[in-house]
């Protein structure tokens, strides 16, 4: 005998598991912001400039471990020349920039020229959640762009030290507050501005150029007005050189006195009020964001 | 049934500046499917961002699911779902993706959104299309899309904004069909439409709104089926007519059709029993066809 086959119409189950309310909301927004940045679930050419920047930002790190792989291979007494953790910061400074130029305007103008806002608006998130939710995925990013390369020299360094390698861990462990200091000191310079040109501006490329043209034309017009005018108290003229601040305060922070090169540098001023002036700007374009987007949701 | 109202306003007002939008506002409306009705401008958007908790009212107070709507915002967010008017849907992902997301965005954990993406993507026609970017869909699959988040996390009350616009008449029929739908899932649901004929098809219950007050409100069988009785007469209309005033019924002739109304006594009766007298017959006789589009046009005194 065939058994009859029965067909069950489950039609809609309602949900009466876990609801993690506003905490869910949050964590949700802050992994959509990261997927976002590196072009996560989305098409195929929104993936390659933001992974080809990562490439930029590790690549080297990775090229110093080799040629000291080498050089402890082949000449060993010989002196490393490869550069140290604070150079490293230097170096991906400006990879960090170009990154937040374009992660920033992702992070947010879509939400607002498509309104998708709208939603968010009926969801258990207030607008100051929405904004540190973005804030909290730009900054991580700029984590992980600093700090993967970093921990890659630390611990390559360290495999290949004479010393051994968990003597050698040991013997810079000083080194890691201070690349922990420097990393939220290139975040604290880099994303508050980042998200309040990207909080006015309608379009992605538009807040893209409008913020390195800050960052960018800063420097020369800082150099322009400490060089060129007599002005009294010129020299703090040179704050305008937004690019220019964490690499001086970063270099403090690793026990040097910054770059001849630094316009902030040349004129004097201590990194102190480098920073003083980093924190002034991040505070003031936090607030600024965070007015506007209580007005708009 | 508990009747206890899932949305309650006392003396509710809104002003944008010098410009009035809800003034004076009561109203308890208890479960069930309400259709909130009234022209552009009527306060019907900025009643909606009230519940939300966007908009902070000027005068008053209102609740929703029990909840203060004002102090109480992410109660009654963490228990709502809203479908836009506007365009709301982020165009580079898929439909999946984001009706996950949206699962989220109000708490569910990630195994869970996933399940209820996919069953209330079924739900509303979207399994073979939930793999394609939303920026692809057409009006209708993006309106489903907005139902879609608009349901997915399981909420208690769900509020439907113009949930038609834009769509042809075969998507029309989909989307009321599926909003009628929801009160078997125990979803109670507040459409707000200009389009008295959607909320006459999906609702139980009507709040109207003109200029910013309350025009009428209750039952929408109450507003529509109005104690009236329609007759086409065959023969001496004004005999008809005059034995039913004599009755003590209310008529309105127009031609050879009466308007009959009583409040004494039943009118079907009245007309039966006048037409008897009289001796004349009729072509027609029923209730008075009352549309929500009456009600809304006699309240407003258009």
């Amino acid at each position: 005998m065939t058994e009859r086959g029965v067909v069950f119409d489950l039609g809609y189950t309602p949900h009466e598991g876990e609801r993690r309310g506003r905490r869910g909301a949050i964590a949700t927004m802050y992994r959509d912001g990261l997927y976002r940045v590196f072009g996560i679930h989305r098409r195929a050419r929104k993936k390659i400039l933001p992974w080809l920047l990562v490439v930029f930002a590790v690549l080297p790190a990775v090229a110093f471990v080799g040629f000291a792989f080498l050089l402890s291979t082949f000449a060993p007494d010989a002196e490393s020349p490869f550069g140290s953790h604070a150079d490293y910061f230097g170096l991906t400074g400006a990879i960090v920039l170009l990154f937040v130029a374009l992660a920033a305007p992702e992070l947010l103008i879509p939400d607002r020229r498509e309104g998708v806002l709208a939603i968010y608006s009926s969801r258990p998130l207030t607008p100051d959640n929405y904004v540190g939710a973005r804030a909290a995925s730009l900054l991580t990013v700029i984590a992980g762009f600093t700090l993967i390369p970093q921990a890659l020299m630390y611990v390559g360094f360290a495999a290949l030290s004479s010393d051994g390698f968990f003597k050698a861990l040991g013997a810079n462990a000083s080194e890691i507050p201070r690349i922990l200091a420097a990393t939220l000191v290139f975040g604290l310079a880099y994303a508050p501005l980042a998200l309040l040109v990207s909080t006015i501006a309608n379009r992605k490329a538009a807040a893209t150029g409008i913020y390195l043209g800050i960052m960018l034309i800063g420097s020369a017009l800082a150099a322009a007005l400490v060089e060129a005018t007599n002005l009294p108290g010129r020299r703090y003229a040179a704050l305008l050189s937004l690019a220019e601040h964490p690499e001086y305060v970063t270099s403090w922070i690793f026990g040097g006195t910054g770059s001849g090169d630094l316009v902030v540098a040349s004129t004097g001023l201590d990194p102190w009020v480098s920073l003083v002036a980093m924190l002034v700007i991040a505070v003031g374009s936090s607030l600024l964001v965070a007015w506007r987007y209580r007005r708009i949701m | 049934m508990d009747n206890t109202p899932i949305l309650s306003a006392s003396n509710l007002g809104h002003a944008y500046g010098s410009i009035v939008a809800l003034h004076g506002v009561d109203f308890d409306l208890p479960p069930g499917r309400i259709g909130l009705v009234g022209a552009n401008g009527a306060g019907k958007t900025t009643l909606i961002k009230i519940l939300l908790g966007i908009l902070r009212p000027t005068t008053g107070s209102v609740t929703a699911l029990g909840f203060d709507a004002t102090k109480d915002m992410l109660d009654v967010r963490s228990r709502i779902g809203y479908m836009p008017e506007s365009d709301c849907l982020p165009l580079d992902v898929t439909a999946s993706e984001f009706i996950v997301y949206a699962a989220g965005l109000a708490g569910l954990p990630r195994n869970a959104a996933r399940q209820r993406s996919s069953d209330v993507l079924t739900l509303v026609g979207l399994e073979e299309e939930r793999f394609r970017p939303l920026g692809g869909f057409s009006t209708g699959m993006k309106q489903r899309t907005k139902l879609a988040q608009a349901i997915v996390h399981d909420p208690e009350l769900v509020f439907l904004d113009e949930p038609t616009a834009g769509l042809d008449p075969e998507g029309r029929e989909e989307m009321l069909e599926l909003i009628s739908r929801l009160g078997g899932f125990g979803i109670n649901v507040l459409v707000s439409s200009h389009v008295l004929g959607d909320i006459e098809r999906t609702c139980d219950r009507v709040l109207m709104l003109d200029g910013g007050r309350v025009l009428r409100s209750g039952p929408l069988s109450h507003l529509v089926d109005a104690d009236v009785v329609s007759v086409d007469v065959l023969g001496d209309v004004s005999a008809v007519v005059e034995h039913l005033t004599a009755a003590g019924a209310t008529v309105e002739t127009t031609g050879t059709r009466l308007l009959v109304s009583s409040s004494d006594d039943d009118p079907f009766r009245l007309v039966r029993d006048a037409l008897v007298s009289t001796g004349n017959g009729m072509r027609s006789l029923g209730p008075k066809a009352t549309t929500l589009e009456d009600v809304f046009l006699e309240g407003s005194g258009t």
